[in-house]
């Protein structure tokens, strides 16, 4: 039998390049931002926008902790943890920069260098909630189950009440200028980081969303991300097969704190205020429902699942107190009905096919 | 003589329990290798030992020269040493063919982002794997269930899934765990037939971990019997037969007075 080396070196090299597959989704996601952008305006009012741009992070939240939960099998509940670091990092580094830079915050004449230091904001705290994904994935590897949840959910207690201690914000220019670096610490304590520029459009917020799911998505189909399904089927027998546990626990845990990390971030940008309690498991348990509900290791699960739940309380909204109720009843109904969530592990298209598969099985017999 | 699995002296011991003690295991290439004894006399744990799940409080163990023992299980895999399990263990959910695929993944490279961008290395290895796990299939007469869910396949069809998978790693020494366990008589006469194939088509060393007499004393060369976490006896299958302290473990000793 030949070596996957000699296998590999047999692959001609003409079906090996695929640029329709390799470009297209890259092109696809700033259609779909763009599509946002101007599309939505047109058909909705501001209110509507606002709740386009909350449903946005919360499908880059809920698919980025499906890499952790649904897609390698590790629970985690500190997802809204690294969304805070995001969040605080990138409405730090856009209104701390505004005053260096430009001695005022909201100036509409420094909106364009406002959205170059969003988007590097945005860059900042994912990398730093990458880091702090490294460091919660450590315990990973020894901890199972409930164990590990536990831990996350300290972590994103910690982070909360980290931010709590805080001194409070600098406006002044001077004072900043004075000495950038500790005045970058100056996060306001209990009462949230406030007056953060609202430079995160539909289009930056639905061109992350289209990213963080082609990112999503191709990692789950290729080699890796073979590798953290078997790590969430059956650990023994992957680390028995040449799975580096650690390896691949770390990396799903670094990627969705990373992308974790640029929802918190731009969330900060759309006129709300960071504020501790993000961090807290309130927050995370919301990101978890959607993973759930979506089905643990869909991509699209997830998505639809983000559109649903922050839809439903807006739909509801004419119940009044009811709403609430009915939406734990809704839930409750679901995980009776789909206790594996709307799709599994698969995908939307993987289950439409399958199921008319099983239909037209039926039919003829 | 140099072996392609050498394990000299290999012990552990569980509390006060001494599960396996000073077991020495040596294959050469192309042997078909039995590991029997009663219930609970360490076979399984003398794997996990060779396999590093546990690593070996006393002696080391080789692997084609060089010392694997104290490595992690995923780097024992990638030296070539692979195992099936005594309780299936394959990944339910995904497709067989992602199971074989998912074999050789150790043999494969797998950096964020050609894997992210779709580079041509990252999609002709992708290629390559399913391409390899296809023929793997094939040979074992699965490939028409390639996109099945592994849960949803017959028994005995998981059973040489699972194998399928280990060969997937590009073993030098397979570890078979009672792979004949639940299979009736026809199943195993034709599983006796598999593991022979494999061994000649893929020049593998196997060890074999069984219950069943008749399968080992048909297909293996060599068998080393444990009992107690001890080796009472090893040698060929005829010599094994004979030796009173084996059937003395198996069938208990006659009482003597009479």
């Amino acid at each position: 039998m030949k070596t996957l080396a000699q296998y590999i070196t047999e692959v001609p090299k003409g079906r090996a390049f695929k640029p329709v597959a390799v470009f297209v989704p890259w092109v696809v996601c700033v259609a779909v931002a763009l599509a946002v952008q101007y599309l939505a305006p047109a058909v909705v009012n501001e209110y509507w926008q606002s709740v386009l741009q909350r449903m946005g992070v919360f499908i880059i939240a809920a698919v980025s902790l499906n890499i952790v939960n649904g897609f390698t099998g590790q629970f985690s509940m500190g997802h809204a943890g690294f969304m805070a670091i995001g969040g605080y990092i990138g409405a730090g580094v856009t209104f701390y920069g505004s005053l260096l830079m430009h001695g005022s915050v909201n100036d509409p004449s420094f909106a364009v260098q406002g959205t170059m230091l969003m988007l590097a904001g945005i860059v900042a705290g994912a990398c730093v909630a990458a880091a702090a994904g490294y460091l919660v994935g450590l315990p990973s590897l020894r901890l199972r189950g409930d164990y590990l949840a536990i831990v996350t959910l300290g972590f994103g207690e910690i982070i909360r009440v980290v931010l709590e201690l805080t001194p409070k914000q600098i406006s002044e220019v001077d004072a900043v200028r004075a000495s950038p670096i500790t005045s970058f610490f100056h996060l306001n304590g209990a009462t949230g980081f406030t007056s953060t520029p609202a430079y995160a459009t539909l289009f930056w917020i639905w061109l992350f969303v289209a990213i963080t799911c082609v990112v999503a998505y191709r990692m789950k189909t290729s080699s890796s991300g073979r590798a953290f399904l078997s790590i969430r089927e059956d650990e023994i027998a992957a680390r028995a097969m040449g799975v580096d546990l650690t390896k691949y626990k770390v990396r799903a845990f670094v990627l969705a704190a990373f992308f974790g990390g640029v929802a918190g971030a731009l969330y900060s940008h759309t006129g709300v205020n960071p504020s501790p309690t993000d961090a807290g498991f309130q927050r995370s348990f919301d990101i978890i429902i959607m993973v759930v509900l979506g089905g643990l290791g869909s991509v699209s699960g997830s998505v639809l699942a983000a559109i649903i739940l922050v839809l439903m309380p807006e739909l509801l909204r004419d119940l009044n107190q009811y709403r609430l109720v009915l939406y734990a009843l809704l839930l409750i109904v679901m995980m009776l009905v789909r206790p594996q969530g709307l799709f599994g592990v698969k995908e939307i298209w993987d289950l439409s096919r399958g199921e008319r598969k099983q239909f037209k099985k039926g039919g003829s017999a | 003589m140099s072996y392609l699995l050498d394990a000299q002296g290999i012990g552990i011991t569980f509390g006060g329990l001494k599960a396996v003690q000073d077991l020495t295991l040596q294959l050469p290439s192309g042997v078909l290798y039995g590991l029997i004894g009663p219930n609970g006399a360490g076979k399984t744990t003398a794997f996990n030992l060779i396999t590093g799940v546990y690593a070996p409080q006393t002696g080391s163990v080789k692997l084609a020269g060089d010392v694997v023992s104290g490595l992690r299980p995923h780097q024992i895999a990638k030296a070539g040493l692979s195992r099936t399990f005594q309780n299936i263990r394959l990944f339910g959910e995904l497709s067989v063919l992602e199971n074989v695929m998912l074999g050789s993944h150790v043999r494969g490279k797998h950096k964020l982002l050609s894997t992210l961008l779709r580079t041509p290395k990252f999609v002709a290895q992708e290629e390559a794997m399913r391409e390899r796990a296809m023929a793997l299939l094939e040979i074992f007469d699965l490939g028409k269930l390639a996109n099945e869910q592994a849960k949803n396949l017959p028994y005995g069809d998981q059973r040489r899934l699972e194998i399928c998978r280990a060969l997937a790693t590009e073993p030098k020494v397979l570890l078979l765990d009672e792979p004949a366990a639940g299979m009736n008589p026809s199943e195993k006469k034709s599983l006796a037939s598999t593991i022979r194939t494999i061994r000649d088509r893929f020049g593998l060393a196997i060890l074999l971990i069984e219950h069943d007499m008749g399968l080992v004393m048909e297909i293996c060369e060599r068998i080393t019997v444990l009992d107690h976490g001890q080796v009472i006896a090893a040698g060929t299958p005829n010599e094994i037969q004979a030796d009173p302290k084996v059937i003395e473990a198996y069938l208990g000793v006659e009482a003597s007075h009479a």
